[in-house]
């Protein structure tokens, strides 16, 4: 057995560290660099444990450093009174000037989309920002190792979880929600909106985080006319003028059929005849799906739809660079003042 | 995936012009992201026979050429007898050849599509006139040859044009393949004419070779073929096999082949390899030729092809010379027990056919299209080929496929079937039939479709249907694996008719109204009060690098870890959005904003907040703000106070303020906890969440100005709280009210709610409408006491109140705050 005294060692640099008022001058302290020393005059087989006993002096004397240098850190730290409506001998706060004030774009064009939909009749609900395989693609028609997985580049975290890839993560849920309306005799319209998450390299058009709005809507009678008819009528709405709109198929485990949406794009927003905006996707949900959910595809159809909204943020402002999003930057947000 | 227009006209009659075919395809097949004139590419270029060619004088490799042209070339320089004299470098140059000319301003081929293209002229070579030049295939950017000149093998008059000669008049469709992930049949030119045929609502005829799904080939049996043995069904449908013997390796196929392959994106290599190629962009169908008798060796006295999984620390050498590791869920092709291939991907290097071979064994076969997928990624190879296999290759297909291969490669290279067709064929499928009725695809598309129509559309396309009553029994051919359901016919049905065709109405829905849900309106009026106050939102990142939270002083335990990020900034969930917002406070400070306030309402995820009972983790909604002076002195805390109680004071919310004592949550861990409070709903008591200024080391770590502080609240714990209490609402009173000033001197260390709290107290218990404000908060520069003056006013529901009665009321306050206070009034 070694014959120093650790134990004694550690307890004798914590006073000092605690009573320092520099303490990381500590660790340059004489002890330390002779138990370091010490391990290798120790015979091999006792190396190791003396080592650990050694190291765990020093994780122990950094913790107390960090704690202390916080500790004195905040000593010269003045208190305020918490409860004061301004500090003494000075006057009321101001707030800043209300023209200075501007709401995202993004978020102002979601209010918008929302106020939207709501009065056609369908619920919002926010999409969740973290969530399982199971909502993600499970429960959606996608077979574990399907190709169409590899599409949504996806992020993953430690435990298994994602970053939902589509605003169609709520779907399930939605399903699930409004079965028993569904079966009283209702409808289920509903739509999901927020934050997707995908694994890409960011440049002035891809992110890798944005928003999207999801809409789901089943009845007894849903058609595929049905869904085209909502759509455009949503669109029309929001553009403020009537409008052509084009498909073309497209491949979503979660629909069937499944189809690409465009619009022709608006007068209003410099649009020609001829030039055409692809929306979203869209299609009659999948049978699977609504088998999922306990929703009976014998008894019951829907149809689902899910698009960016960055994308009706640029086309409205004509805004030339995705980046500018997230950026919080004052000379891009303040372009939007009300 | 390129598809040529020329080729799908062999299979399918076509009309209109190709644009509109290219929107067609577009809204009843896939998406084409863009349509390439190939004839503008090789309009100039004009087939021409050489008359003469002498070497030039003085060069050891140049030759003059004299060519005919059919006369066809305006403005060209000619001698008497009309030809055309071009200076050639070729070696293979020689009287009576008929070769492709590019003329005097004409663009080389190959350089068409460059960012500079090169324009040929009339110029002297060594002070010999050259007209333009003789192509060789590379610079008709058709393939890489270094043997010359291209020789042009089909018969032609002089003056043909070369586009027309080799149906290079044609249009190259950009497929965008994502679309087409579950269609393996439309990875092959005859599947795609297949649905164009089908869009137009034409029948499609299948070519006779593609319907003969037995493999029986004439041989004369020399040749002794392996037996096959596919270990695990669910590796492989079905492996067949070949010995074709006398094959010539260094053949070439026809320049009509080879432009096909190479205006599809595959470049010609010989003829064994073409007809592969070749049968593969046709059908869809990869196939793979080994050294019969290198594969012969390697198998040792077990001639047996197997299909099985790498073994575990297996390795083999690639054809192309790079040695992979094998994980055990590779499959593998093994003659005997040794590896030979990694199956659909790429072949072995011991079995390599090179130039000498005379013996081949000819594989198609198909293979799991999931281990294809993960193989694919985990060696980062992708070829045509394994881009099919991930499709999933029908088993059916093989047959044709080896028999047309067998044909052609007799034709182009000699090569003989010594032995028949052997195989392991243990995914043998009964066709699929599906029973739909016409009512339920009329009721699920919207459309008014008759049991004829139905049957047409899908017949075109090679669907059998046949009708019990109203049932349609849908037989599904071969290729279409992904049809298994009445859904997948309904897609079938409107998207070959044209979901465009369909009429639009709306869903039939009561007339019950749908309000925002209560904490969206919540959220949008904080949002709308906080800009009122002159704030910026922002959005940013869910995902913060983990210096972010080190700087921030939270603990990374806490926050869930993104594992696959391309980038290091997506490092962590973020505990809380103030760390994001103090990040983008210095960068907007060097931008030249002096003051100014950023504000983000979205999620956040701690670890410590544990799991919802969908056992996914629990979300916290947050509101965060900070606020920036870059130039002021003093507590910045108070600017953002007062920011905070702007929002939620027109909610009828009224808060108090709890020094911080001890607790623990990562959304406290960057305030500074002397000059931080805990905000609190004074009527429910319920913590909102901190105000505050931030901790030194986190002011330097993101270079804050020191004038800086924000708040971070839960809006989910405010809306409880507003649906609590609400808008209070007092009556008015018909008579005018008073107002006195008063000032406390108290000590330094008593707090302005020590003098609000009693006071309040007082006034409540008067019966009367009464208000409390601060008017002034001094504290001499040397003293131990500072003077708090508040503003009382009163009204009375009764009467106009006097004199007397007011300095009642202010006098029963005064008592109760000295008393508590141990102040006195000045």
């Amino acid at each position: 057995m070694s014959t120093y005294d650790v134990e004694g060692v550690k307890q004798s640099l914590l006073e000092r560290v605690a009573s320092s008022s520099s303490p990381r001058e500590v660790l340059k302290a004489t002890e330390i660099r002779e138990l370091y020393g010490a391990i290798g005059s120790l015979p091999p087989e006792e190396r190791g444990a003396f080592g650990k006993q050694v190291n765990d002096v020093k994780v122990a004397v950094e913790a107390a450093i960090e704690a202390r240098e916080a500790e004195l850190e905040s000593a010269e730290v003045e208190p305020l009174d918490i409860t004061a409506p301004w500090d003494v001998n000075t006057q009321p706060p101001h707030l800043l000037p209300t023209q200075d004030g501007t709401q995202h774009p993004l978020t102002k064009e979601l209010d918008n989309v929302v106020d939207i939909f709501t009065r056609m009749g369908f619920e919002a609900i926010e999409s969740r920002q973290i969530d399982d395989d199971h909502h993600m693609f499970g429960a959606l028609n996608f077979p574990e190792d399907h190709p169409a997985r590899d599409g949504y580049d996806t992020f993953r975290t430690e435990e298994g979880f994602i970053p939902p890839a589509h605003t169609s993560t709520m779907q399930h849920r939605i399903l699930k929600d409004g079965k028993a309306k569904l079966e009283a005799g209702g409808q289920i319209a509903a739509i999901s909106y927020g934050r997707v998450f995908r694994n890409e390299d960011v440049d002035a058009t891809h992110e890798h985080t944005f928003y999207q709005c999801e809409g789901v809507f089943v009845s007894k009678d849903a058609t595929l006319g049905q869904m085209l008819g909502t759509l455009r009528s949503f669109f029309e709405t929001y553009y403020g003028q009537a409008l052509r709109i084009k498909t073309q198929p497209g491949y979503f485990p979660f629909v069937e059929p499944g189809l690409e949406f465009a619009i022709e794009k608006p007068a209003s927003i410099g649009g020609k005849p001829g030039e055409w905006l692809e929306m979203l996707g869209c299609g009659m949900i999948h049978p699977n799906v609504l088998k999922e959910a306990g929703i009976d595809p014998t008894q019951y159809r829907g149809f689902a739809w899910g698009g960016g909204v960055e994308r009706l943020v640029m086309l409205k402002y004509g805004i030339e660079d995705l980046r500018h999003f997230e950026s919080a930057k004052l000379a891009f947000l303040r372009k939007f003042a009300s | 995936m390129i598809i040529s227009v020329n080729w799908l006209k062999k299979f399918t009659h076509i009309d209109g012009t190709v644009d509109e075919l290219a929107t067609l395809i577009g809204a009843r097949l896939v998406e084409i992201e863009g349509v390439e004139d190939l004839g503008a590419k090789y309009k100039d270029v004009i087939v021409a026979k050489v008359v003469e060619s002498a070497p030039m004088e003085g060069s050891d490799h140049l030759n003059i050429a004299k060519i005919d042209d059919g006369g066809v070339r305006q403005g060209v320089e000619r001698d008497e007898q009309g030809l055309i004299q071009v200076v050639c470098g070729a070696p293979n140059v020689r009287a009576g050849l008929l070769v492709a000319w590019l003329p005097p301003e004409s663009i080389v081929p190959e350089t068409f599509n460059a960012a500079e293209q090169f324009v040929l002229g009339a110029k002297p070579l060594r002070g010999v006139m050259s007209n333009g030049m003789l192509a060789s295939a590379r610079e008709l950017d058709l393939y890489d040859d270094h043997d010359g000149i291209i020789e042009v093998d089909k018969d032609a008059a002089p003056g043909t044009s070369f586009a027309e000669l080799y149906e290079l008049n044609d249009y190259l469709l950009d497929i965008e393949n994502k679309s087409l992930t579950h269609r393996p049949d439309a990875f092959g030119v005859i599947g795609f004419a297949r649905e164009v045929a089908g869009i137009q609502g034409l029948p499609f005829q299948t070519p006779d070779w593609l319907n003969v799904l037995e493999a029986t080939v004439e041989n004369d049996g020399t040749g002794e073929a392996p037996h096959i043995k596919i270990e695990d069904p669910t590796l492989s449908d079905r492996f067949q096999a070949i010995v074709l013997s006398g094959i010539n390796e260094t053949a070439k196929s026809p320049i009509q082949m080879q432009t096909y392959l190479a205006r599809s994106g595959v470049r010609p290599i010989n003829a064994s390899v073409d007809v592969s190629n070749y049968l593969m962009l046709l059908t869809g169908q990869p196939s793979h030729t080994y050294d019969y008798d290198k594969v012969r060796a390697v198998a040792g006295d077990d001639f047996t092809i197997r299909v099985r999984l790498a073994k575990e620390g297996e390795k083999l050498v690639l054809l192309d010379g790079k040695e992979v590791e094998l994980d055990t869920s590779d499959i593998v092709i093994a003659a005997g027990e040794t590896a030979i291939g990694l199956a659909g991907i790429m072949g072995g290097h011991n079995t390599i056919v090179d130039a000498s071979t005379k013996t081949v064994l000819f594989e198609a076969a198909t293979f799991d299209l999931y281990h294809m997928r993960s193989s694919q990624m985990r060696h980062g190879i992708f070829s045509e080929a394994v881009t099919r296999f991930t499709k999933g290759i029908p088993a059916p297909l093989s047959s044709p496929v080896v028999l047309e291969a067998v044909r052609m490669l007799q034709e182009y290279t000699g090569a003989r079937a010594t032995s028949p067709v052997v195989e392991d064929y243990p995914g043998v499928r009964q066709p699929i039939t599906v029973t739909v009725s016409e009512k339920h695809i009329n009721a699920v598309l919207g459309t008014h479709f008759s049991a004829e129509d139905i049957a047409e559309l899908l017949g075109n396309v090679g669907f059998n249907v046949t009708f019990n009553g109203l049932e349609a029994v849908v037989t599904v051919p071969y290729w279409r694996q992904d049809i298994h359901i009445a859904e997948d016919i309904i897609e079938e049905v409107g998207r070959l008719a044209g979901f465009d065709t369909i009429n639009l109405t709306l869903p039939r829905r009561d007339f019950t109204a749908v309000r925002p849900s209560d904490f969206d309106k919540l959220r949008s009026e904080v949002r709308r009060s906080l800009v009122r106050a002159g704030a910026n939102e922002v959005l940013t990142y869910s995902f913060v690098h983990g210096d972010i939270l080190k700087k921030a002083g939270q603990v990374p335990d806490n926050a869930y870890r993104v594992v696959n990020s391309i980038s290091p900034d997506l490092q962590y969930y973020r505990q809380s959005i103030t760390p994001s917002l103090l990040s983008h406070v210095f960068p907007n400070v060097k931008a030249g904003y002096e003051t100014f306030a950023l504000f983000e309402a979205n999620k956040v995820h701690q670890k410590v907040d544990g799991a919802t009972d969908e056992q996914v983790p629990v979300e916290r909604d947050s509101i965060a703000l900070v606020t920036t002076h870059a130039k002021a002195k003093g507590a910045a805390y108070y600017d953002a106070k007062r920011m905070l109680e702007y929002a939620v004071n027109s909610l009828g919310i009224v808060l108090m303020y709890r020094p911080l004592d001890g607790e623990s949550d990562a959304t406290y861990a960057p305030f500074e906890p002397k000059r931080s409070a805990l905000v609190i709903d004074s009527k429910t008591q319920a913590i909102l969440g901190i105000v505050g200024e931030y901790k030194k080391s986190v002011q330097k770590a993101f270079k804050l100005p020191e004038y800086t502080a924000g708040f971070e609240i839960n809006p989910r714990e405010l809306l409880a709280s507003v649906k609590m209490v609400g808008i209070q609402y007092q009556p008015l009173s018909r008579y005018p009210g008073s107002e006195r000033d008063v000032c406390f001197q108290v000590g330094q260390d008593v707090t302005y709610q020590d003098v609000v709290t009693p006071a309040e107290k007082t006034l409540a218990e008067t019966g009367l409408i009464t208000t409390l404000s601060p008017v002034d908060i001094y504290q001499p520069e040397d003293g131990t006491t500072k003077n708090i003056t508040v503003r009382i006013g009163l009204i009375s529901y009764e009467k106009t109140m006097t004199n007397e009665e007011v300095a009642a009321v202010v006098d029963k306050v005064i008592e109760a705050v000295t008393g508590a206070t141990e102040g006195r009034v000045v």
